[in-house]
């Protein structure tokens, strides 16, 4: 039943126990992970993941005017509703037959690229290095926290850490010295994005058709000088993760393990090229493979496609234990794409969502999430592609297509070369990401930095490429158009933690329908009617726990950090209960540490 | 929309997006405010509203840019 397949090994008698942590709060709904730990043998026996919040946009979306539809799905999510807005622009500017001037593009991918460094910066420094900080470490595996201490820190010379205890020190929340300014760097980083898009994080100037910023010399003179001022950070960020993530592979053999399944990886595509995109459906394979992140499906290391198309049509929403009737009898909205390819019933632009409430049951419907699943061609297996956190997919769709290659950043088959420039103390520096053998944690968590330098150095990039049409005088940022009466649009970009889309119809100038399929959903989906664990019940399923701790004390960190390395939006409260009637209520993330202060 | 019960719209999404005999800020303020083109292009006169005539780039072979 699971994806990924469990580990042979000499077993002890199991001593399984119940613990649940709801709700790991501020995501779409409120998330779940149900879990059944099996002490003895020191590994998670089963895992369901549930959401218990209905949003419900997809319902009250109809009938609307389409171009209202970017502000309003901007609202979906409190972190990465830019990511929203500037999907629905792409999918109506799809649907309206408009393409916006190339400065345009310039400033929204600006603006995207800086919500990419602050989200990536803020969450990791501030939430998934709190799991691996010197307080959390003494408290679920004092035996690492001994060996940091004597371990020297091999890439020392560029973050200035001696050893990595000292790294661990300065991860600690409130105090730690990566900690705060980390938080200095992602109020930098979100002033870039303010410059470009009006407004954090529910941007005012991003229209479809074009941008409403002004584009004058200091709007890309201002984001230059921020960026500029936090590169070094980046720089040192990739090397102290590189640093630790190395070190728990060394000090917790088999630590590998933790969080791993089988290598299912999803990517939209981020930045448009201003030079190829028309965002016409015919020629989405065209443009798609343009964009400066390519688009992509991995399975198994090996790259499926990275033609839109494909992907467009292989989505499909499933049921099986989500809150939902089913649609299948429902009118199709859309039995063909514009190329003449039959879309299926379970095709996100056919998709009529019927909510029906009731009570979770474990067995049976457990989650408001839907299992969005990938149809695979070839072998007509329902994926349960998962988003790696983001940048662990779009560096490996990337870096297996072979398609970047620009200035500062190259693709090469086998890995990511990224180029960042001098900064106030560091040399310029390339950086590489290689493929990794595992999907697990500690990769997914280690893509993160590296993604962080991806961004600063396409900015780079746009930043060159705009303020050469800046000085030329083409300041257009704007093209006008007429909404239809009747017409499909599709979105795909990249949320800062995955995968996105956004599928539209208008009938009668108003919305017929309309549906976001965000990160989460895809990452958080239980079980679907081939009875296929979504991707957080797969990574967490079967995985061997390494905390010191037994199930009086035990806190979970393992399982804590495999739920994270998804980057699950903003973890902030965890209650923690436990089976035999005993409970335990403990607030330990991101306020972890908060009694040292 | 199935058995969904859902409350009476508050907001009225027929109301005309544009009233006849108002200025339709699509068009472009090109007469009113010199230093931008039709063609989307503008110039450093595009930044000041009085005597945006004299405040061409001396030279032909100077940046025309906005002094933002």
């Amino acid at each position: 039943m699971t994806t990924t397949e469990s580990r042979p090994s000499g077993r002890r008698p199991a001593q399984i126990v119940d613990m649940s942590w709801d709700p790991i709060t501020r995501i779409i709904g409120n998330l779940g992970i149900y879990t059944k730990i099996d002490f003895a043998n020191r590994e998670v026996v089963e895992c369901r993941s549930t959401s218990s919040l209905f949003r419900g946009y997809s319902v009250f979306m109809k009938g609307k005017d389409p171009r209202d539809a970017g502000f309003i799905t901007s609202r979906i999510c409190g972190i990465c509703g830019d990511n929203h807005t500037t999907c629905s622009n792409y999918a109506q500017q799809m649907a309206y037959g408009v393409k916006p001037p190339k400065l345009a593009e310039h400033i929204t991918n600006l603006g995207e690229a800086a919500e990419y460094m602050f989200d990536h910066t803020i969450f990791q420094d501030n939430l998934v290095f709190v799991d691996f900080c010197e307080a959390m470490v003494k408290a679920t595996n004092p035996g690492v926290l001994a060996r940091a201490e004597r371990t020297t820190a091999p890439r020392g010379d560029v973050h200035g850490f001696k050893t990595i205890a000292d790294i661990m020190q300065a991860f600690n929340p409130f105090e730690g010295e990566v900690y705060k300014e980390a938080l200095k760097v992602s109020r930098v980083t979100r002033e870039m994005f303010c410059l470009m898009e009006g407004r954090h994080v529910h941007p005012s100037t991003l229209y479809p058709g074009g941008v409403g910023t002004m584009p004058q010399p200091n709007t890309f003179t201002d984001y230059l000088s921020r960026l500029m001022h936090v590169i070094d950070f980046v720089k040192k960020a990739v090397a102290m993760n590189d640093d630790v993530f190395d070190f728990f592979y060394e000090a917790l053999p088999g630590y590998e393990e933790v969080g791993k399944r089988r290598i299912l990886l999803g990517c939209w595509g981020a930045w448009q090229n201003p030079d190829v995109v028309d965002y016409r459906y015919a020629n989405m394979n065209q443009w798609g493979r343009a964009m400066y992140v390519t688009p992509g499906i991995v399975v198994d290391g090996k790259l499926v496609t990275n033609n839109l198309v494909d992907i467009n049509l292989g989505l499909r929403i499933m049921l099986g234990s989500s809150y939902y009737e089913d649609w299948v009898n429902e009118q199709p909205f859309v039995t063909h794409d514009p190329l003449g390819n039959p879309v299926d019933m379970r095709h996100p632009w056919n998709q009529t969502t019927v909510p029906v409430p009731q009570k979770r049951d474990f067995d049976g419907n457990y989650s408001w999430v839907m299992s969005p699943r990938w149809h695979h061609p070839e072998t007509g297996e329902h994926l349960a592609l998962d988003t790696g956190g983001g940048p662990l997919a779009r560096l490996w769709t990337t870096a297996l297509s072979g398609l970047v290659d620009t200035p500062y950043v190259k693709a090469t088959g086998s890995s990511v070369r990224i180029s960042l420039p001098k900064g106030e103390s560091l040399p310029e520096t390339t950086l590489e990401w290689h493929i990794p053998k595992w999907s697990n944690t500690i990769e997914r968590d280690r893509a993160r930095p590296y993604f962080v330098a991806y961004a600063a150095a396409m900015a780079l990039q746009f930043l060159e490429e705009a303020m050469g049409m800046l000085r030329s005088g083409d300041t257009k940022v704007y093209e006008n158009f007429e909404v239809p009466d009747e017409a499909i649009g599709c979105g795909f970009h990249e949320a800062v933690r995955g995968v996105l889309s956004h599928h539209l119809v208008i009938r009668d100038k108003k919305i017929a329908n309309y549906h976001p399929y965000p990160p989460t959903p895809w990452n958080a989906s239980p079980r679907d009617i081939y009875g296929t664990p979504g991707p957080y019940e797969d990574a967490v399923q079967g995985q061997p726990v390494f905390e010191e701790n037994g199930p009086d004390d035990f806190k979970g960190v393992d399982i804590m950090r495999t739920v994270r390395s998804f980057d699950p939006c903003l973890p902030c409260g965890v209650h923690m209960y436990m089976g035999k009637g005993k409970t335990l209520s403990t607030v330990h993330s991101p306020t972890y540490g908060a009694s040292h202060g | 929309m199935g058995s969904i019960r859902v409350g009476r719209p508050q907001a009225k999404p027929d109301t005309p997006t544009h009233v006849r005999g108002l200025h339709q800020g699509n068009k472009g303020p090109y007469k009113e405010q010199s230093g931008h083109h039709a063609d989307g292009t503008s110039d450093a006169r595009r930044s000041t509203g009085i005597h945006s005539k004299r405040h061409d780039a001396l030279i032909e072979e100077m940046p025309n840019i906005s002094p933002g």
